[in-house]
């Protein structure tokens, strides 16, 4: 059968080789591993050998060309192998064919790069900006959450975690119910999915704070029974007491803040209605009264609410009140609140009169069972022995959860406040 | 610019720092005269003198163990170990000394020390000269491991592994020495160690990979656009100190990862990997880390070897296993 | 010969000496029995071998040049790949060839084809193994022959305890180990004479000092006068030999071998000779030397020179054209067995890492045969 011996990788690094002399002519017979021809390459000018006996049938290439390797040198007329035997060989020795070239390296077949295949040049340094953030939402999740998901048939990432750091819970996805619809008050997010034109909206990517804010007020008014009671309190007693003390706080360069007093008389009030210093955990059918009266503080900043907490508010005088005070709300604008400053919390005030407001219906601090919203001093007339005079009057709007406490220990709860702020001097008299 | 392969990236490296450096010398067997085996310091004792660019006797440990002589009394030695089969006559060397030395002196003796040699199958050799040593190495507390991918990559590493006054093992993947041409700036410009690159962006898994893997797993990305999965694929180019960052990173916006390399996948590379993978973006992994890598075997003769070495429908059947976990 | 000290000491004691005592490689003495024209120099160290053995060994170095040359030639063709020739280095191997016994150990190097012949190992297993498949290092024919040992040098100690088991047990058996002299600069070298000489084993190092360590040439190898002189430092005779001198060696070999089996330990050899080939088939020697070098050690080429004194001394009655035309079919049919050879299995690359497989690589195994499966699915 016919055999085309092609120009073999010879383990000299080449591409291609130029035929410097022919040892054979077409006709001849040749033994295996005779001299066929004198190639010269790169590196060295050397023998190509004969893999077979037979006869020569044909030579390519002439004295001074240059042939590429894998290209046919000769063509054999191999003795005594027929038919399938013959394809077998022709397959063997193809390993003559492979696109491996071997170059310098003592042991081994080398590849050689192909004549005009590069690689680009590195964009190394070059500024190139990475791509924006990815539309793509990934939550955090245990591999147990997120198996437990793929059971569950829920698509993870549509899950709001509740765990540290937004983490998707195992309890998120039990409680995870897609199509209900809490109190008719949310509609269905569908109009978040329209598309809309690109020019009619501009996107903002979310911050944590946001995100967290959001995941607290939506889970606190889907968790509670909120009711608000809305109260006036005269205090120009109090504005007295202030004014007197103002400077002499001032000296020792503390604030004497209105919202001082009025931790004070929260704090004196929860001592002796406890309900509203608790939370109730139905699970184990208890009420979990707290010992400690952290008083949590509600700081508005430029990325959002932070509520830093006052610990054992109880326990302090009312200029030490006034100190915690001024620390906190420069640590929350300074973004400096540690972990520690957050936690804990048993009651929250909420003073928005400092921005302007009146009255309001202050959203619980979820697991707390109330929040007390502070609104702006108002001059309004009043009625004082039958007079009509001008007084200040202070609006209070204390929001509770009706689970824990009915409306009777609510208005009870506010009463004594209000009993404290517009006598200053009965809080150290109880 | 010029386009050069990696050993002629290589090449212009240390010749550049031999220009610029007179304490910069480079030995090793073969090194002088014939310009190494695989010809990577060709020329260069032409240029330097043979007191600079030179032969030394057949005696790894001899010459690690020299060269740390002269690197930490004011030379800045490039020693050249044949092959990756070949450095463990060095190994007490090394780790005994090399990458306790500055320790040892509580930083009297700085050791600015290379050692450069080949590594990686995929040649057809005879044994071992188809090694992946670089878990054994990055093991060893003291020393920095780097590997390049590219002939760009290999000039700048190199450059900044000679710059560097801590020892860098500096590991050639010899398969592909000269299977790329790429267009490399002439002049001198050093890639800082310790830094990851990532080479494409991807949403669906991330690669990571280094030396002559980057070329396989390029293939199968092109399996895997074809089968609708996006590939993020990382280059780690130093294995120690390992750059956390940019595979975490990585990881938080894929959720997937795919360890690629050649050595034994046993206490490798790719286990580091799989463990960065758990401390530092267990939240967000969708699917087991998953390393494709050689078997616990020494590298098959040529007959095997191809059944050993990792392919790209390997890689590729890794990547749709891992995505569709 | 020429009488030193030592030697002299011997004489006068009436004590035995050995050609060790005669060739001082501290004085840079050979050992050398034929010149490069055939002619006998030293009648008296002349070793007593009948014309059949003689005309045998030329014909086995006849042989081991053939297969070597084939084998270069078939790597050339693409067939076979990197090959390391012994080209020019047959006499040594095939003087030592003629005393090793079935039961002697052979620990190589990688230069060492034509006394792995003599051991028995076929040439079939050889192109085997350069065919890229280990099962060529498993002899069917050859009993204590090591497979080829990459690591430069490591083999020399391994050599060194299988000395030591020797003796422990009691068996009559040598060791005949080989390093090159690029080999001498490692450490496992001095270690492993160091402990030969202590441990009094019966082992044989030859150093085949063919001049070149790929491109390192031997003066930059060492400062020693010749690499023998080094045995001396470890207390182990050391002897140089004209390594292309086929009686020279046999005396050495000869000697060493009796050394070995009465109990007097190790010997080192040094056989100088000339690497005529490059290091492997992927080498280009015309990068490191010249043609005129290559031509000046070409006229001390062993089987030359054996050929010219067995002409001289008419013993040598065949046809060599006709005997390597045999030996190249006989090849050529071995090669051709070696491609048919059974396909490498996936099993192969596991079967061996331990007597019995752990669970840990009967997992990879079924792991890869799953891709396998999923390939074969795919097409």
């Amino acid at each position: 059968m016919r055999y085309i011996f092609n120009f073999p990788d010879i383990g000299e690094g080449l591409e291609e080789g130029t035929i410097l002399e022919w040892y054979v002519v077409k006709g001849q017979v040749i033994k295996a591993g005779q001299p066929l021809v004198n190639m010269e390459t790169d590196k060295i000018v050397t023998d190509i050998p004969s893999p077979k006996a037979g006869t020569i049938v044909a030579i390519y290439g002439s004295v001074g060309e240059t042939i590429h390797v894998g290209s046919p040198l000769v063509e054999i007329e191999i003795e005594g192998v027929f038919g399938a035997d013959a394809v077998a060989e022709v397959k063997e020795t193809g390993k003559a064919d492979s696109v491996e070239e071997e170059a310098a390296g003592v042991v081994g077949t080398m590849e050689l790069a192909e004549k005009n295949a590069y690689l680009a040049a590195s964009d190394e340094g070059s500024t190139k900006s990475k791509t924006e953030d990815k539309p793509v939402v990934k939550v955090q999740a245990t591999p147990l959450a997120r198996a437990m998901a793929k059971d569950l048939n829920i698509d993870i990432n549509k899950v709001i975690g509740s765990g540290p750091s937004g983490r998707v819970t195992k309890e998120d996805l039990e409680n995870y119910k897609p199509a209900k619809q809490p109190q008719g008050v949310i509609h269905k997010t569908e109009t978040s999915t329209q598309q809309l034109s690109a020019d009619a909206v501009t996107y903002e990517p979310l911050s944590q704070i946001r995100k967290t804010i959001s995941k607290n007020m939506l889970h606190s008014k889907q968790s509670t029974a909120h009711m608000t009671l809305f109260e006036e309190v005269e205090i120009s007693h109090l504005i007295t007491v202030r004014d007197r003390y103002k400077n002499r706080f001032a000296e020792k360069d503390i604030k004497l803040t209105y919202l001082s007093f009025i931790v004070k008389a929260t704090v004196l009030a929860l001592k002796k209605l406890r309900k509203l210093n608790s939370q109730i955990d139905l699970e184990n059918d208890r009420m979990i009264y707290n010992n400690r009266y952290n008083i949590a503080i509600a700081v508005d900043t430029p990325e959002g609410l932070v509520v830093p907490v006052i610990k054992d508010a109880d326990r302090l005088s009312i200029q030490q009140i006034a100190q915690k005070i001024t620390e906190l709300s420069d640590k929350a604008r300074d973004r400096k609140l540690s972990l520690d400053d957050m936690k804990d919390g048993t009651f929250t005030l909420t003073n928005y009169g400092s921005i302007g407001g009146i009255y309001a219906t202050p959203v619980i601090n979820y697991p707390q069972c109330a929040i007390l919203g502070i609104g702006r001093i108002l001059k309004k007339p009043v009625v004082k022995d039958n007079q009509v005079v001008v007084g200040s009057v202070l609006p209070l709007s204390l929001s509770v959860d009706h689970r824990i406490v009915d409306g009777g220990e609510a208005s009870r709860f506010i009463n004594q406040i209000m009993e404290y702020l517009s006598d200053p001097v009965s809080m150290i008299m109880d | 610019m010029s386009v050069m392969t990696i050993v002629q990236a290589i090449n212009n490296a240390l010749d550049i720092k031999l220009e610029e450096d007179k304490s910069v010398v480079v030995y090793g067997e073969d090194t002088g005269v014939e310009g190494g085996v695989f010809r990577v310091t060709e020329g260069l004792q032409k240029k330097y003198g043979a007191e600079r660019v030179f032969d030394s006797p057949l005696a790894e440990s001899a010459i690690v163990g020299a060269g740390l002589g002269m690197a930490l009394s004011g030379l800045r030695p490039v020693v050249e170990l044949q092959f990756d089969g070949f450095t463990y006559p060095a190994f007490n060397q090394i780790i005994s000394n090399v990458s306790r030395m500055h320790n040892r002196s509580r930083g009297v003796y700085k050791i600015p020390m290379v050692i450069r040699f080949p590594y990686g199958g995929g040649i057809n050799a005879l044994e071992h000269h188809s090694e992946s040593p670089e878990a054994l190495y990055a093991h060893i507390p003291g020393l920095k491991v780097v590997i390049p991918s590219s002939p760009h990559d290999a000039k700048g590493l190199l450059i900044a592994a000679m710059e560097s006054d801590d020892p860098v093992v500096f590991m050639e993947p010899k398969r592909i020495y000269r299977a790329i041409k790429q267009e490399v700036s002439d002049e001198k410009f050093s890639i800082p160690l310790g830094k990851a690159k990532v080479l494409s962006e991807g949403t669906d898994v991330t690669i990571v990979a280094f030396g002559a893997m980057i070329r396989e797993c390029q293939k199968a990305m092109v399996m895997a656009k074809e089968a609708g999965i996006s590939v993020e694929l990382i280059d780690l180019r130093t294995i120690y100190p390992i750059d956390k960052e940019t595979i975490a990173e990585s990881i938080k916006k894929t959720g997937r990862i795919v360890i690629v390399a050649e050595a034994p996948e046993s206490f490798s590379v790719g286990a580091e990997l799989m463990a960065i993978a758990n401390e530092e973006a267990f939240l967000y992994l969708e699917a087991p880390p998953k390393r494709v890598m050689g078997f616990d075997t020494i590298v098959p003769l040529a007959q095997g070897e191809p059944m050993y070495m990792i392919t790209p429908d390997r890689i590729f059947y890794e990547i749709e296993r891992t995505v569709k976990f | 010969m020429l009488n030193n000290i030592r030697t002299q000491k011997k004489l006068n004691n009436n004590q035995p000496t050995t050609i060790f005592d005669h060739f001082d490689p501290r004085e840079d003495e050979i050992l050398r029995i034929i010149d490069n024209e055939g002619e006998v120099l030293n009648k008296e160290l002349m070793p007593d071998l009948t014309d059949e053995t003689i005309i045998k060994a030329y014909k086995s170095m006849l042989y081991a040049r053939t297969a070597d040359n084939m084998a270069v030639s078939y790597q050339r063709q693409g067939r076979m790949y990197t090959y390391p020739p012994i080209l020019g280095q047959e006499a040594i191997q095939i003087a030592a060839g003629l005393i090793i016994r079935e039961e002697d150990w052979l620990a190589p190097a990688f230069r060492e084809l034509a006394i792995m012949l003599a051991k028995g190992v076929t040439m079939k297993e050889f192109f085997l193994y350069y065919m890229g498949n280990e099962q060529g290092s498993n002899f069917k024919t050859a009993n204590h022959v090591l497979p080829i040992c990459v690591p430069i040098g490591s083999q020399l100690l391994h050599a060194t305890g299988i000395g030591y088991s020797i003796k422990y047990q009691k068996k009559d058996e040598v060791v005949f180990t080989y390093v090159g002299d690029g080999g001498t600069s490692e450490g496992d070298f001095s270690e492993a004479l160091n402990f030969a000489g202590v441990w009094k084993v019966p082992v044989i190092f030859t150093i085949q000092n063919n001049q070149y360590a790929i491109s390192v040439p031997v003066k930059s190898q060492t400062n020693s006068v010749n690499l023998a002189v080094k045995a001396i430092a470890f207390g182990v005779p050391g002897i140089k030999v004209d390594g292309n001198d086929f009686f020279a060696m046999y005396v050495a070999y000869k000697e060493a071998f009796t050394n070995a089996r009465a109990g007097n330990g190790p010997t080192l050899i040094e056989a100088l000779t000339y690497r005529k080939g490059a290091h492997t088939t992927s080498d280009d020697p015309s990068k490191y030397r010249t043609k005129d070098e290559e031509q000046e050690w070409d006229k001390t080429d062993p089987l030359v020179r054996l050929k010219r004194y067995m002409d001289k001394t008419g013993i040598w009655k065949d046809n060599e054209e006709q005997l390597i035309e045999e030996y190249k079919l006989e090849i050529d049919k071995q090669f051709t067995e070696a491609e048919n050879f059974a396909a490498y299995k996936l099993e192969d690359i596991f079967q061996y890492m331990y007597v019995d497989m752990p669970d840990i690589l009967k997992k990879q195994k079924a792991d890869y045969e799953l891709f396998q499966n999923w390939k074969e699915n795919r097409k």
